[in-house]
């Protein structure tokens, strides 16, 4: 299994409880009203919402400390998006793997027998219906009916796979854009394929809610069909799915024969080589929300194996050195080229970007079964983007974008929120 | 024990349903706390339950239920350390995360007003786009402001500059464990937030004395602290990715200079002189070990300490750190510095001089975010020894004794062999202050390391006795029952009058004593 929790023992002895892994990096708090790094912390206060917090849970289910997990242990454990916000803000002055500790103890619970009711709905769709969502497998194929582009579940080859991922699948909003996606990749002359109904889940709820088994089957035969398909490239438009993709899949020690991209690295290429250009002036001030999945969370994971030893009395090394992930190296700027390339189009940076980003509230099951929690946290992420004075809001990932939606139609406020394909297709 | 039913109701009927929790998830989170532990992470005493308060009636209330039942509290704010635990069973916490606001800069008067959650790095940034900064503690910015200034020590190195937590502090609300609300100075005289110390009640010396009460006094809810100008940019940029953040551009009238002298001695020497010229922003003597911690990790360090680079260069060392208001100001205060530098023997090193180190030292200065760094990241297990709030002299001379401690322990190999000398000295107060701390490193989880840094720390403590040290202030929150009675006959018997404060402030001694004195021991 990938996810053992006596893995992270000695992370989890090793967080000092300082709290900083519920702010952004302390160099880069920028303001008391947008200070908070972590939505469940700040939503619920008590200590074990933080990702220190969550540690010493794990700690003590560990120690056996912990014998039962309890209805609020599972909140505690799950009414949290896995933004990865606490991992990186420890990263700022320490080599604790917090998020993964994290994910391991939400295995361990799981592999316990505990359940919330809620993430039962997801892992039986899941089983049956290849996606999270509930809605019908023989319904997949359906977004891209009458596209102009590659069936590869019907045979043939392509270059590139695009992968829509399950929300653009099902969602007629999310499916337009998924839809405008292949027109532009076809417009710029590339060999783009689709598998129609023949795609699958990524795996990412069920890895994140600590379902490895249902993780491993869905990682591991979508791996085998894009080898069989020949594909160099398998290209997303989901964060989540990339982020996973990217992270997670190669610790299943099965050979990838194909490089994983966004569909924001691959536009941001074809607009700075000429083959999209980018004409229309939208005069427009906008934000851009950093999805977590497709920057901090984008890193490709490598636990560390290896042994402790102390040198100088009680100073302790690792051997071989661990290798730190602190979430800088994930995809910032292929989307904020894309904005700055739009004629008229002004970026405001938000307070929390990059890898301190705050997330949008969807991520890790939260918007399909705590959607109360997914809207506080995007509320949140609203506010800020309109301290930046912009009214639009550009993201990378249909999920967030689902999310912010809402909020702003609970909200009744007048912010616009576009993918960053909508944008570009818009300049066109 | 728990809490019986009806009155675990009657503190959710005050704080409400969802802010108050006895769960065993909840309960045991709030157990995990290495720092200041010897060994392993968690608190032998599981509080009863957790509340989040929302406000000083609440508390108020909550002290009046604490007080009918004999239930001891503990309030933590940002909750670092384990003195932020309940020392005694059937104790509850009051977790003060929900009190988080910044409620006034007066920009005017040079104050804030804070609440207890508010943190360092917090204030700091509303203020700068004041033109006004805050002092930082040396635990850093992640620290809440009212706890150091009403509670807890409150020292740390921009208090060349911005003085220390203890004499910054101006207005305060206090929730007495009698469930009293009581403000002080001018806020008790109705007349704002501007003094501590009147027009109303001024208990500066009751509500903290020197080192505070640890929470041992009941709940500080509000505080105004002295704010300072700040001569920089309303926001700091950052570039670089992490780990290395730094300054995107270089401020302006900033200069960081590495100062080497040939003993310690001169340094002493050259310290004094310096703090009473009334220039510069931040001094801070820099160890080797504790330098080099915050640049590197693991076999990085292990390397760099065994090169002796880190020793040649930091040997008798300090920073000093100018950040001026004009282009004259600064000519002045550098001139001044040379001229002290001259006249001691000092010697600059090249090695803070690149525009690099200049940006990394800025951002370190300003923002202390990077402590941790050097305190935990090597062993897992921190302490302090030492310590006691005094002059520069006895600074030096608790740094001598503390390296020739520790040296007998780094021998046994129980502690990580730092060369003896790590340890941050800090000078405030225009040098009527100085401030040591002896740092020890040590595996929390290897009971050899573990029980050695113990029988280091009763060491330490009789070696304050023994040479006239001083006490250690962060022993004395930490040694338990029947500490005082160590320290307490040889420093005018303090603790017979903390044990009257407490007797008088809180007759049914329902505010935690643990950290600060019971009348029962």
């Amino acid at each position: 299994m990938l996810l053992e929790l006596s893995d992270y023992k000695d992370d989890m002895r090793r967080c000092i409880r300082c709290s900083i892994c519920k702010w952004p990096p302390l160099a880069q708090v920028k303001s008391l009203r947008f200070s908070n790094a972590c939505p469940s912390v700040a939503k619920y206060n008590f200590h074990p919402y933080s990702g220190g917090g969550k540690l010493a849970l794990g700690l003590a289910l560990l120690e056996g400390k912990l014998t039962e997990a309890t209805d609020e242990m599972l909140n505690i454990l799950f009414r949290c998006t896995a933004c990865g916000a606490c991992d990186s803000s420890c990263k700022y002055n320490a080599e604790i793997e917090v998020l993964w500790s994290i994910y391991s103890i939400r295995a361990h619970v799981v592999g316990a027998g505990y359940q919330l009711d809620e993430h039962a709905i997801i892992t039986d769709s899941l089983r049956r219906e290849d996606n999270p969502l509930s809605f019908p497998k023989s319904e997949r194929g359906k977004w891209a009916e009458g596209l102009d582009v590659k069936d590869l579940s019907k045979g043939g080859r392509a270059e590139i796979i695009y992968h829509a991922g399950c929300l653009s699948c099902y969602d007629p909003e999310s499916a337009a854009v998924a839809r405008d996606t292949v027109k532009l990749l076809v417009k710029a002359g590339l060999d783009v394929g689709i598998r129609g109904a023949q795609e699958s889940c990524c795996g990412s709820s069920a890895f994140q809610l600590g379902f490895q088994g249902e993780f491993i089957k869905f990682a591991e035969s979508n791996i085998d069909d894009w080898n069989a398909a020949g594909a160099k490239t398998v290209v997303t438009s989901c964060a989540c799915g990339f982020g996973i993709m990217k992270s997670v899949y190669p610790l299943l020690g099965k050979e990838m024969k194909f490089e994983v991209k966004h569909i924001s690295e691959v536009l941001a290429d074809i607009i700075k080589d000429g083959r999209l250009e980018l004409r229309k002036n939208l005069s427009a001030q906008v934000t851009y929300h950093d999805p977590c999945n497709l920057g901090r969370k984008s890193e490709q994971y490598v636990p560390w194996k290896g042994e402790a030893k102390k040198l100088l009395g009680q100073f302790i090394v690792r051997e071989p050195e661990k290798i730190i992930h602190r979430g800088w190296n994930g995809i910032y700027d292929p989307p904020r080229n894309i904005i700055n390339s739009v004629p008229g189009v002004i970026l405001k940076e938000m307070e929390r970007i990059r890898e301190y980003s705050f997330c949008c509230g969807a991520g890790s099951g939260v918007k399909q079964t705590m959607n109360d929690f997914a809207l506080w946290t995007a509320r949140e992420r609203i506010e800020e983007a309109k301290s930046t004075g912009a009214r639009t809001i550009i993201t990378a990932c249909p999920w967030c974008k689902k999310n912010f939606k809402d909020a702003i139609a609970e909200l009744e406020e007048k912010v616009e929120v576009y993918d960053v394909v909508e944008l570009a297709k818009q300049a066109i | 024990m728990a809490l019986a039913r009806h009155i675990y109701q009657m503190f959710e009927s005050v704080v409400g349903l969802e802010n108050i929790s006895d769960d065993p998830a909840v309960i045991i989170s709030y157990m995990y706390q290495p720092f200041g532990r010897t060994h392993g992470v968690w608190s032998e005493i599981a509080p009863e339950a957790v509340l989040l308060p929302g406000c000083a009636e609440e508390i108020a209330a909550i002290a009046r239920i604490c007080n009918r039942y004999n239930i001891v509290f503990k309030a933590m704010s940002t909750g670092w350390g384990i003195h932020n635990l309940p020392g005694v069973e059937g104790a509850i916490v009051l977790d003060m995360r929900r009190m988080n606001k910044i409620i006034e800069i007066d920009e005017k008067n040079m104050f804030a007003v804070v609440e207890p959650y508010v943190s360092c790095i917090q204030l700091q940034v509303e203020a700068m786009k004041k033109g006004l900064n805050c002092h930082i503690i040396g635990a850093g910015s992640n620290t809440s402001v009212l706890a150091s200034a009403t509670s807890v020590v409150g020292y740390g190195p921009d208090g060349l500059s911005m003085g220390f937590s203890g004499r910054n502090v101006l207005g305060v609300e206090w929730v007495l464990p009698t469930g009293d609300i009581l403000k002080l100075g001018s806020t008790g005289g109705q007349s704002g937030w501007f003094c501590g110390d009147g027009p109303g009640p001024s208990m500066r010396g009751i509500m903290r004395g020197w080192e505070g009460a640890w929470g041992g006094l009941g709940v500080f809810t509000k505080c105004a602290v002295k704010l300072f100008h700040w001569p920089g940019p309303a926001k700091i940029e950052m570039k670089s990715h992490p780990p290395n953040y730094v300054i995107k551009e270089p401020l302006k009238y900033f200069h960081a200079s590495l100062f080497s002298f040939p003993d310690l001695e001169k340094l002493n020497e050259a310290a004094y002189r310096l703090s009473e010229s009334e220039v510069g922003y931040f001094i801070s003597r820099l160890s080797p070990a504790f330098v080099g911690m915050q640049m590197a990790v693991g076999q990085n360090y292990v390397n760099m300490w065994n090169s002796g680079m880190l020793k040649a260069m930091l040997g008798y060392s300090f920073l000093f750190v100018i950040l001026a208001n004009s282009e004259r100001e600064f000519d002045y205060q550098k001139e001044v510095l040379n001229q002290i530098l001259k006249e001691t023997g000092g010697q600059a090193s090249p090695i803070a001089e690149t525009p690099e180190m200049q940006a990394e030292t800025a951002t370190e200065v300003i923002k202390v975010a990077a402590v941790t760094r050097s305190c935990f990241r090597g062993a897992t297990g921190f302490n302090t020894s030492f310590g006691a709030m005094d002059t520069i002299d006895l600074a030096f001379a608790q740094l001598k004794a503390g390296a020739e401690l520790k040296n007998k322990y780094i021998k046994k190999g129980v502690i990580v062999d730092d060369g003896g000398d790590n340890s941050a000295t800090l000078i405030f107060e225009q040098g009527h202050l100085a401030y040591t701390e002896v740092l020890i490193l040590y595996d929390l989880h290897d009971k050899e390391s573990s029980d050695g840094a113990l029988e280091y720390l009763k060491e330490s403590n009789q070696n304050c006795i023994d040479k006239f040290l001083g006490p250690p202030i962060f022993q004395l929150s930490q040694v338990g029952t029947g500490k005082h009675g160590l320290f307490s006959p040889k420093c005018h018997d303090y603790d017979k009058w903390q044990k009257k404060i407490k007797t008088a402030f809180d007759p049914n001694n329902t505010g935690d004593p643990t950290a600060y004195t019971s009348p029962e021991d």
